[in-house]
């Protein structure tokens, strides 16, 4: 057994034992047996199933829900519109940013977009309940339909709140003098930029079972953040937090969208309330489809002014953001706020000026997805940048270079005040750039003899803002995580954790980190997260957070819990503390290895042989620790900056397409990451974060689209029409990590859940452009790229000639 | 099993669910998931889309993989049904589950038992390189690995390098 040193204060002299090593994953035996439970999987006596009546009209008026049918219909146990259900309060409005929404759980007089719920019919079971739903006939009368962002905007546009004087859920225009002298003597180059709009779409849908009994109600719910669920069902339901338990099951991935708390949470919860029966509703996936939050569906106008050599000097522009019906908390404009935060990325660019317009529409509400605005202004700054290698005649990798930052230049204070603590920017993108051009080069002599085939490649290069502090436009003004940490008298260490899981490894992570921390075996190590009874208060996992806050927690409670256990070790070997050494499974007197008691000697003196302890020791082997990231502002400063997170992970994507100009399709046959999320605590993990996420982008690239019609009607309603990458659209993946730690973290970790899914639109466009080279294509500046558009390009570059 | 006017109507099945004799009165209408979830608490099969997709809820059926979400229980009288469950041994992994966690060709979990009745029932010879056997694996969504891991997982298990 290796016995390395661990430096309590985790300095100069620290060596990792167990950070950084592959280990396989904690979670996967009983997922692997078929004995993962999600959900879906609860099982309740005298449960009974809830089926909602949604609205099959993007904007109408609701006058009237007649349930009676439905009521008496086979096996029915009740039936609820919004007026049935008193004692269900609008969910309050936290955020001070926008216009208030006050969204009731059920629809009251209006319904704002195909899918919103009217109605809730609880059955025996799930075919009663349908059945029954399908009788509920909503008295609907048609209003005008806002089916996009510019009928939004047009004079005289239909409201959607009809008390607010237009359509716009927030305008945030900026000014900055600096960037107007900028301008005022530069070139300008600019475009309009689209990413469609697209979502997380898990493979488990939502679900809630809720049960309420012995004066506690406890709710099971798919979700990212349990803690935040149970605050919002105190608002909602009036009951206090004490008698509410809400537990996240084995959740079926989240990607941001489970990161929000929906009607459907409230609704369920209530009926359990009311029925005094356990109540489960799972959605399906036409439900999720038209109901889960959806994201993207941003326009970003960006201008450089740029100097001779191509680099910029500042930028402005505005983003518009379609937010659907806007009813959603937390609020779906966020994305657009992190988007303006991240703009200039890896680059030194000293100036921006980006406005930001969030307008409601008749579409599903938008929220939270992977990537949460980092995608959009990547795609915009990026495509921006091969535009002006290309007006300039510069090699676009060569204006990227001229701007990259370098390590001596950290920390940096970008334009938005985002502080960049570290990275491997300028390193990360030339190791891409060259892996890329090397797999660019081998799929042309791959392809060399067919006709048909054009061969591309396209860079994206950004930062990844992890462990956000989003919620201060949620109303939870705070980025604070927790841990607590408690040994068992036989050695055994229980660590809970405020962070929850969606399935990325979180628990293998915490153990680890855990077992690094306290110089345990990572198998003595018992994780507890994602139940509000047992876990302490955290925010959950969104944001690319849960590692950097649960490692921050971990580290100071860990701490507390070694100082007390030397003492009592010391106390136990009749030697001073100064002279112990924490080594693997114990303690033991420096430089005489024989001397030595374990964690469990430990345990047992400080838990069940009190008797044994120093005179000076309390009882127990715990503690708690709450980690607040540093570095973050809660609000803009005075300057107009802020730094909304406390460090930032870094990556260069490079996509290998390979264009069939007769047929119009476009495959992805090679991608690489170079990406830096800081130290890695176990290299499996982060390369199936990085993996899975680069496959989203893919998806978001070139095939997912939550498209409406005239009417705002969803027309990606199954996954026939919403298109998931499988296994065959998706490339081999070329990831390769590079470590540049955090600073100020403890362990020098970074997040690392977002940033695959950043690079992708903007690679795969550039590698498209790329590709059809000489049909002189006009800029692609919109996602996803469709096998018509290339082949319109084709066609028109043959007309022309 | 009689004939049923309605599809609510009730009808016995008889079949084997992991080498057990099942026997059951069921709605004509009842999907074979359903029964598997709901009725032999099975829970290891998910529904990913209950639209024939994703393949979350593949099962064997006389050794064919079938969509238990698009496959009535009366559709599988007389047969031989088979989950994850019944594919993993009772302590411990199957080597194709054990190539899974060694590669990490799981994250979140809910596809993994569609893509590991997929593989059970899948010849390695009829997937020789790594383009079919995407190929193959195309009929199950992941929404998690980027298919990197468990392509890897895969290949691994079946001795290939």
């Amino acid at each position: 057994m290796e016995h390395s040193l661990i430096d309590p204060s985790l300095g100069e002299a620290w060596r990792p034992r167990v950070i950084g090593v592959r280990s396989t994953r904690r979670e996967d035996d009983a997922i692997l047996r078929g004995e993962g439970q999600y959900v879906a999987d609860v099982r309740l006596p005298r449960m009974v199933e809830a089926c909602f009546v949604r609205s099959q009209l993007a904007h109408a008026r609701l006058l009237g829900v007649p349930l009676e049918e439905a009521r008496a219909a086979d096996g029915v146990v009740a039936a609820y519109a919004a007026d049935d259900l008193d004692g269900v309060a609008a969910v309050p409005d936290l955020h001070k940013g926008g216009r208030p929404v006050a969204t009731y759980p059920l629809a009251r007089d209006r319904v704002r977009y195909v899918g919103a719920p009217i109605a809730v019919v609880v059955a025996a079971d799930r075919y009663a309940a349908e059945d029954a739903a399908e009788l509920v006939v909503p008295d609907l009368e048609p209003l005008p339909v806002v089916a996009g962002m510019d009928e939004a905007l047009a004079p005289g546009a239909e409201l959607l709140y009809p008390d607010w004087p237009d359509n716009m859920l927030i305008d945030a225009p900026a000014s900055n003098p600096d960037v107007a002298e900028a301008f005022a003597g530069l070139r300008s180059v600019g475009g309009s930029y689209t990413i469609q709009r697209v979502g997380g779409v898990p493979m488990e849908t939502r679900g809630v079972v809720a049960d309420y009994r012995n004066g506690r109600l406890t709710v099971w719910t798919s979700t990212q953040y349990p803690h935040i669920v149970r605050t919002m069902l105190h608002y909602v339901l009036g009951l206090p937090e004490g008698q509410i338990r809400v537990i996240a099951p084995d959740v079926g991935g989240g990607f941001g969208t489970k990161a929000q708390i929906y009607v459907e949470e409230y609704i369920i919860a209530s009926l359990a309330l009311r029925l005094r029966r356990p109540v489960r509703w799972i959605e399906d996936r036409y439900e999720h489809l038209v109901t889960a939050a959806q994201a993207r569906d941003v326009r970003f106008q960006l201008e450089a002014a740029v100097r001779d050599d191509g680099s910029i000097q500042a930028l402005r522009g505005q983003i518009l953001h379609d937010l659907g019906s806007g009813e959603m908390y937390p609020p779906g404009f966020n994305p657009s706020f992190v988007a303006v935060g991240m703009l200039t990325g890896a680059y030194r660019i000293p100036h921006q000026q980006i406005g930001v317009r969030c307008v409601v529409t008749n579409k599903t509400p938008a929220g939270a997805y992977r990537g949460f605005g980092m995608p959009e202004c990547t795609f915009a700054l990026e495509r921006l940048i091969d535009k002006i290698g290309g007006e300039l005649g510069i090699d676009p990798l060569d204006v990227r270079r001229r701007m990259l930052l370098d390590p001596g230049e950290m920390p940096y204070v970008t334009a938005s005040g985002a502080r960049l603590d570290s990275g491997s920017h300028r390193e990360a993108f030339e190791r891409a750039v060259s892996e890329g051009e090397r797999l660019t080069e081998r799929a042309r002599a791959r392809w060399a003899d067919n006709p048909d085939v054009r061969i591309g490649m396209g860079v994206a290069t950004y930062t990844e803002g992890t462990a956000a502090n989003y919620f201060f436009t949620s109303g939870h003004w705070t980025n604070q995580d927790s841990c607590d940490v408690r040994f068992d008298p036989d050695g055994g260490v229980t660590v809970g954790v405020g962070v929850s899981t969606t399935g990325q490894g979180l628990h293998t992570m915490v153990a680890t980190v855990a077992a690094e921390a306290l110089g345990v075996p990572i198998d003595n190590v018992r994780v507890v997260m994602g139940d509000t009874d047992t876990s302490p208060h955290g925010l959950g996992g969104f944001a690319s957070r849960s590692t950097v806050v649960a490692a921050g927690a971990i580290h100071k409670a860990a701490g507390e819990v070694r100082e007390k256990g030397a003492r009592i070790a010391a106390h136990l070997l009749e030697a001073a503390p100064e002279d112990l050494e924490l080594v693997e499974g114990g303690f033991h007197v420096r430089g005489t290895p024989h001397r030595g008691v374990s964690w469990g000697d430990v345990a047992r003196a400080a838990l069940v042989r009190t008797v044994d302890l120093p005179p000076d020791v309390e009882p127990g082997l715990e503690a708690k620790a709450v980690f607040v990231p540093p570095g973050v502002a809660h609000a803009v400063g005075e300057d107009g900056r802020l730094n909304a997170c406390p460090t930032y992970a870094n990556a260069t994507h490079v996509a290998v397409v390979k264009v069939d100009v007769r047929t119009g399709i476009v495959a992805v046959v090679d991608y690489v990451a170079v990406h830096d999320c800081g130290r890695v605590i176990n290299p499996l993990i982060v390369a199936g974060q990085v993996h899975g996420g680069v496959a989203q982008g893919i998806g978001g690239a070139l095939y997912e689209d939550f498209g409406y019609d005239d009417l705002a009607q969803p027309q990606s309603t199954s996954f026939m029409a919403y298109l998931i990458p499988t296994a065959s659209e998706i490339p081999p993946i070329h990831a390769e990590e590079m470590e540049s730690p955090a600073p100020e973290i403890p362990f020098g970790v970074k997040g690392v859940g977002e940033g695959g899914i950043i690079g992708p639109p903007a690679a795969i466009a550039g590698a498209v452009e790329a590709a059809l080279a000489e049909f002189d294509p006009p800029e692609l500046t919109a996602t996803p790229i469709t096998p018509q558009d290339v082949h319109a390009i084709v066609t028109a570059a043959g007309r022309a000639s | 099993m009689r004939p049923v006017e309605q599809p609510t109507d009730a009808t016995e099945v008889e079949l084997r669910v992991n080498g057990d004799a099942v026997r059951r009165t069921v709605p004509a209408r009842l999907l074979l998931a359903d029964l598997l979830r709901d009725g032999l608490d099975l829970t290891g099969t998910h529904l990913g889309c209950e639209h024939g997709i994703c393949g979350a809820c593949t099962v064997l059926l006389d050794g064919a993989p079938v969509r238990s979400c698009l496959t009535l229980a009366v559709q599988a009288d007389g047969a031989e049904v088979t989950t994850v469950e019944g594919i993993t041994p009772a302590e411990g992994l199957s080597p194709m589950q054990q190539a899974f966690k060694d590669h990490h060709g799981l994250q979140c979990g809910f596809c993994t038992p569609g893509f590991l009745t997929t593989l059970e029932s899948a010849d390695p010879a009829d997937y020789p390189d790594d383009e079919s056997l995407r190929e193959l694996l195309s009929g199950n969504l992941c929404r998690c690995t980027g298919y990197e891991h468990i392509v890897a997982a895969v290949r691994a298990a079946w001795n290939r390098d």
